[in-house]
């Protein structure tokens, strides 16, 4: 017992001040997200700033953004595995745990976002189905399909921790690995089946289809369609932007440049084709869905604080990562290229921002006032509490799981032998 | 048992309403409804039935003495969808665990026990008619003598509406029942909104029934449906309106608002009327 106390000092102390400094904030993060998380469960949804009208808030941006970004594993995956991809494979493990991340803390927030969290098995034991194979509800098709991918993330997860130099040792562990690693097409594959589905319903189908409310509702459902595409355009920067933050606190290259510019080209494809579906569905939406609420984009945009500028800035980073990721100059530039891959989160980060604050700030009665939002201390606590979850997980795992490039090389040494 | 025939609707005249509320009182008295201490919180407030205060002096040309108020007693609006056949209201598809349906007398149902607080139903609906209870229910001192015993309390962290009433259909289909009455179309019933109203603007019945009261308020001139200017396309521009409902659905709600003002019409007909 001492032992293992002696060698969890010395390797607190082997870390630099800055690390400590920082796993001390993301604790902080971390214990108010206890806190507030035990309030809201036992005390009820009363102390969010959420309301009869603006009924979802920052929790359901956090997991549509999580989810639309967590999509980059799937994307990335599909073009390693099943596209042959080879310049990905350093990428991919950081990849894998990113996506395991995102879709881990997208059911925790559900957790805590819908009011009966002990009934939330009901989505599997009483689904709305219909008569057909298909879902009648985007929300049960998000369940089950979010679930089904959340298994797919954790077969591929466990080669990557079976990887650690203490588990490594054990022969059957070390096959275990090693055929799993060979399998992985498969589940790159099952895993891209899977996340068409969700990605779309989660990201767009379950806004557009609701038929009687003129901000979400599109006739041709071309919403479920963009949120796929922003998924693997937007998903890849997010997958670019973290070990690029890694590579930033650890001071040495983890990835090789010519990976992340195979995954900018990738991405930057993805998004000239993102920046084309979405212009084209904000002119349908324009055109044909409004017109059929007899109301105009201009009367939906104007009176709400989250209208044009939410809309001019989401195209503004998705024109900024069209630019930096499809031009060589740019791409290569160090410094660009991580704006640009910045811009890429912040493009998929507005969209789903203006689908939620400004779809519930849309008032339904003429007489009736454009409606705000502001998060409670719980909301902000919990969501950001999330996100100092993952970074402590991939802070332990960068430091002692072989996730990188070097490290990759050497188990591809071991499983050979 | 026959099958049932019942299409209940209801028609309310807005010129006969006072804005009293007593049918809030109604049917929040017969439906349970929490009291909380800050129910000035009206975002979170949990009602089946809003007396909505509707007014013209948001218009910019609405200036003294040209400023208009009038009140709408706003209740879930039963909404059927395109084809009345085959009803699909907004937000009975949309829940994941099948916690709401439309039963076979056009009545969206909630089943509390069922719901697990996704409020997705309440994001589908137009009419801001579903609420949640975002505390536990509370009541304090003598209103815990006064609950209804017909109608279940709702857990906290769910969501509820209004069901017409259906537990007063309930004890009178019992009641007809008791009596030796097995038509189930024999049995008629007012919810508590209508029974309150004092001066009779709250009609109630049978929309199938072509020689209700309901039925002729709801095809009269001063009649139009909330948020609906759908309606008023089928008269000027059929071809339009044909389009229009085979691109998407519309609520099609069975309740219906009559009032002879021109500005009222206007102004909850819809943001702005189809010619």
């Amino acid at each position: 017992m001492s032992k293992a106390i002696d060698f969890l000092i010395n390797e607190w102390k082997s870390y630099s001040r800055n690390i400590q400094i920082t796993i001390y904030v993301l604790l902080g993060f971390t214990a108010l997200f206890a806190i507030f998380g035990i309030q809201i469960l036992f005390w009820g949804l009363g102390y969010t700033n959420m309301n009869n009208i603006f009924n979802m808030g920052l929790w359901i941006l956090g997991d549509l953004g999580y989810v639309a970004l967590g999509g980059g594993a799937f994307f990335t995956g599909f073009m390693l595995y099943i596209f042959r991809v080879d310049k990905l494979q350093p990428l991919i493990n950081s990849t894998v745990l990113i996506g395991f991340m995102c879709y881990l803390f997208t059911f925790v927030l559900l957790v805590f976002e819908i009011g009966q969290p002990l009934r939330a098995w009901f989505g599997y034991t009483y689904p709305n189905w219909g008569s057909g194979l298909l879902p009648t509800s985007m929300l049960t098709e998000v369940i089950w399909c979010l679930t089904f991918y959340f298994m797919v993330l954790i077969i591929e997860l466990f080669p990557i921790i079976l990887s650690h130099k203490v588990l490594d040792r054990i022969p059957a562990l070390h096959y275990i690995a090693h055929y799993l690693h060979k399998l992985m097409w498969i589940m790159a594959a099952v895993g891209t089946f899977l996340s068409f589905f969700h990605q779309g319903s989660l990201g767009g189908g379950m806004w557009d289809i609701m038929y009687a409310k003129a901000a979400w509702f599109r006739p041709n459902h071309l919403y479920f369609f963009v949120a796929i595409v922003a998924a693997t355009a937007g998903g890849t920067c997010l997958m670019m932007v973290i070990p690029k933050i890694a590579q930033w606190v650890q001071k040495k290259e983890l990835i090789p440049k010519d990976s992340f510019m195979k995954l900018a080209q990738i991405s930057g494809a993805m998004f000239i084709f993102y920046f084309l579906i979405r212009v084209f569905d904000i002119y349908t939406q324009w055109t044909t869905a409004l017109p059929l609420f007899d109301r105009s984009f201009t009367d939906i945009m104007s009176g709400s604080m989250y209208g044009w500028w939410v809309l001019v800035l989401e195209f503004a980073f998705t024109i900024s990562a069209v630019v930096i990721l499809n031009m060589k100059k740019f791409r290569e530039n160090d410094r660009i290229f991580t704006a640009g891959i910045i811009s890429g989160v912040m493009a998929i980060i507005m969209m789903k921002f203006r689908v939620i604050m400004h779809g519930y700030s849309v008032p339904n009665f003429p007489w009736k006032p454009y409606m705000t939002y502001g998060p409670s201390i719980q909301e902000w606590a919990l969501m950001l509490g999330s996100l100092a979850i993952m970074v402590l997980i991939y802070m332990w795992f960068a430091k002692y799981i072989p996730m990188f490039i070097q490290d990759e090389e050497h188990s591809d040494v071991q499983h050979s032998q | 048992m026959a099958e049932m025939k019942r299409r209940w609707g209801m028609a309310i005249d807005l010129d006969k309403c006072t804005g009293c509320g007593t049918c809030q009182i109604a049917c929040s008295q017969s439906n349970n409804m929490p009291i909380f201490q800050d129910d000035s919180d009206i975002a979170k407030r949990v009602t089946f039935l809003d007396v909505m205060q509707v007014t013209n002096d948001n218009d910019e040309n609405a200036e003294y003495p040209d400023v208009k108020v009038a009140y709408l007693p706003k209740m879930c609006q039963q909404c059927e969808g395109n084809d009345p056949e085959n009803p699909s209201p907004p937000c009975v598809s949309v829940c994941p665990v099948v916690a709401t349906d439309v039963g076979d007398d056009g009545v969206v149902s909630q089943i509390w026990s069922r719901c697990i607080g996704c409020r997705y139903c309440q994001a589908s609906c137009p009419y801001e008619a579903r609420v949640f209870n975002w505390w536990k229910p509370e009541y304090e001192g003598t209103f815990k003598e006064s609950m209804n015993p017909d109608r279940s309390v709702a857990s906290r962290g769910t969501v509820v509406k209004c069901t017409f009433c259906d537990h007063i259909w309930k004890k009178e289909r019992d009641k007809a029942i008791a009596n030796g009455v097995t038509d189930i179309n024999a049995v008629t019933y007012t919810p508590a909104c209508v029974s309150a109203c004092p001066t009779g603007a709250m009609v109630f019945g049978d929309l199938n029934d072509p020689d209700s009261e309901v039925t002729r308020l709801s095809k009269s001139d001063r009649a139009l449906r909330l948020l609906h200017p759908i309606d008023k396309l089928r008269e000027t521009d059929p071809e339009l309106y044909k389009k229009r409902i085979a691109m998407k659905n519309y609520p099609n709600p069975k309740v219906y608002y009559l009032t002879s003002q021109k500005w009222l019409k206007e102004m909850i007909g819809g943001y702005k009327h189809s010619s």
